[in-house]
């Protein structure tokens, strides 16, 4: 965007971006320095053994691959009858759908409760896993359907002539080119499903069942007054998720832009 | 939470023209008929629109009770939790504080994702090492980070050094402690972790921009500061009326950060309307009360992403 044709101009940018990204930086490098401060590797030690970060980790990535699993495929599903079949009063079946989108975790937090306790979910997988799907499909479809809708009619008409039914071109055509946009919402609901902190907190009460969200206060009453050890604790959480993402920025970045993108 | 959302409301602001368009036509096809679809949709939908809309008729019905939640036979006390809501200063403050942490998060988030976009398409060193940067705040659980800001932001807190090593020593203070300065905090942290997304959505809207009306703008003399407010600014409008909505979504739902950090407090300098049902409908156990504040938010939310999908469909 700017022109930078000459070297001191070429230096002014490259100074005003490195400026500007400090204050991103500096968190994450309080957060290495704090959790090696007092007894330096000792506080991570002190973490690993009390042996319970690797089932929070577990229990945090089952309901993440629980939840991607219900909305991969029910997503999918909506998505192809949405785009691509006769369905009556279409829309007003998409809209309600969507209507969904903007609706703040927190407002289901009692209807939740309830159904929780009187399915005898309450602490389990599911009582976190079933309303975070539901929450996620309302996004997905949209986009899905988008993604679908840019392929051509002709192919599926084609293939109809052929004596293909909807559930062979659903296999066989659809599934192989949504490939791109199906990653997109994988990597979007498993931020989702990995990140969120209110369901756990209200319907996670052990911590054989919690997730690694509640990992820091799950230390706080562990180490009552030593910082250094929480820190350290948030560290461990964060190095996957950081490693995740390096790995496979691309899809990241393509997952948070594929609404934005036509 | 918020992050999942990062695109949706471009598609949103979109989607009445593009159905418009799309399913007109196609009722009127000629050729095969189509297969029925209705099979196809009904799992996600009976799953998604069953379960929600469940829940909301629910929290509809309970924000009519004076009920604690487990007592056998609640009280009916028709729209008194309402009039209590609107009588309740905290209520207001939360408002208040929704609207604040709107607007100056959605400005400070824009004017720095902007900048970065622009300054990564020039054609810098190592870009994507600042991109990385930039972009890991996003995947980090606000919930992982939570522990290290309230020590940054503490009384002897690696902030206050800052301040004093760089000689604003008389700035220093407990950040968080301080109705004053808690709520700037907060926004300052979900600024931390939004402006990647910001920033990832305009690079890509600036990627669409057609180089030849760059390239003609610079023959005709224009510098670098005007290519970007009176060229890329106006062609990324739709991203930003789309981060706007986004932004107007994320100050409803904000929850962990406050709660995390803050607690809501000191003094409810930090109560957001997530934070403020919680509080009510769990620890407080008055649910009749969470329950038609849950109804409040929910029309707000509806409100402010109708309000700006329409204002993002009439312009576009």
């Amino acid at each position: 965007m700017f022109e930078t044709r000459r070297l001191s101009s070429k230096i002014i940018l490259q100074v005003i971006l490195t400026i500007m990204v400090l204050p991103f930086l500096f968190p994450l490098i309080a957060m290495v320095q704090e959790s090696l401060s007092g007894q330096g590797w000792g506080n991570y030690k002190a973490v690993w053994a009390t042996g319970v970060v690797p089932q929070f980790f577990r229990n945090s990535a089952i309901i993440a691959l629980g939840v991607i699993i219900i909305v991969y495929c029910l997503t999918m599903l909506a998505a192809f009858g949405f785009s691509k079949l006769h369905v009556r009063w279409k829309e007003i079946f998409f809209w309600m759908m969507l209507a969904a989108l903007t609706l703040p975790e927190v407002v289901l937090l009692t209807p939740l409760f309830s159904i929780a306790i009187h399915l005898g979910l309450f602490n389990t997988y599911f009582s976190v896993i079933l309303p975070l799907a539901a929450l996620q499909i309302p996004f997905a479809v949209l986009l899905t359907r988008n993604f679908m809708n840019s392929i051509p009619d002709e192919l599926f008409d084609a293939a109809r002539v052929d004596g293909a039914n909807a559930a062979v071109i659903f296999r066989r055509i659809i599934l192989p080119l949504t490939r791109p946009i199906a990653a997109a919402i994988i990597i979007l609901t498993l931020i989702a499903a990995w990140n969120d902190y209110l369901l756990p907190l209200v319907f996670l009460q052990t911590p054989s069942t919690q997730t690694i969200t509640l990992l820091p206060s799950f230390f706080v009453s562990e180490f009552s007054d030593d910082q250094t050890k929480v820190v350290a604790s948030a560290v461990i959480t964060a190095i996957p998720e950081i490693i995740a993402y390096l790995c496979l920025q691309r899809l990241f970045e393509r997952g948070l832009t594929a609404g934005a993108l036509k | 939470m918020t992050s999942t959302e990062a695109g949706t409301t471009v598609s949103i602001t979109r989607q009445p023209n593009a159905a418009a368009g799309r399913a007109a036509p196609k009722g009127r096809r000629r050729g095969p008929r189509r297969p029925l679809g209705l099979p196809w949709i009904l799992p996600a939908f009976i799953f998604v629109v069953g379960f929600i809309y469940y829940c909301i008729g629910y929290t509809g019905y309970i924000s009519t009770l004076n009920w604690d939640g487990v007592s056998p036979n609640p009280q009916h006390v028709g729209f008194a939790n309402y009039t209590q809501a609107f009588h309740d200063p905290v209520f207001w403050a939360t408002i208040r504080h929704t609207i604040i942490f709107f607007i100056v998060t959605f400005t400070v988030q824009t004017a720095i994702g902007f900048i970065f976009a622009a300054l990564l398409h020039s054609k810098v060193k190592l870009p994507n090492l600042y991109k990385v940067i930039i972009f890991i705040p996003v995947v980090l659980a606000p919930a992982t980070m939570a522990p290290i800001f309230r020590q940054i932001f503490s009384a002897n807190g690696q902030f206050n050094t800052i301040l004093s090593d760089i000689g604003l020593g008389s700035l220093a203070h407990p950040w968080l402690a301080q109705s004053s300065t808690a709520l700037p905090v907060i926004m300052a942290i979900t600024i931390w972790e939004w402006t990647g997304v910001t920033f990832i959505l305009y690079f890509a809207a600036m990627t669409q921009i057609d180089k030849e009306i760059l390239e003609a703008a610079r023959i005709d003399g224009a510098n670098g500061l005007k290519v970007l407010t009176r060229i890329v600014w106006p062609n990324v409008r739709g991203t930003t009326i789309a981060l706007a909505m986004l932004s107007v979504i994320g100050a409803l739902k904000t929850f962990d950060v406050p709660y995390l950090v803050t607690l809501g407090g000191p003094n409810y300098a930090t109560e957001f309307l997530g934070t403020f049902i919680y509080r009510i409908s769990i620890p407080q156990a008055e649910v009749g009360y969470g329950a038609a504040l849950s109804i409040l938010l929910l029309i707000l939310s509806l409100a402010g992403a109708v309000a700006f999908g329409l204002r993002g469909t009439r312009r576009s």
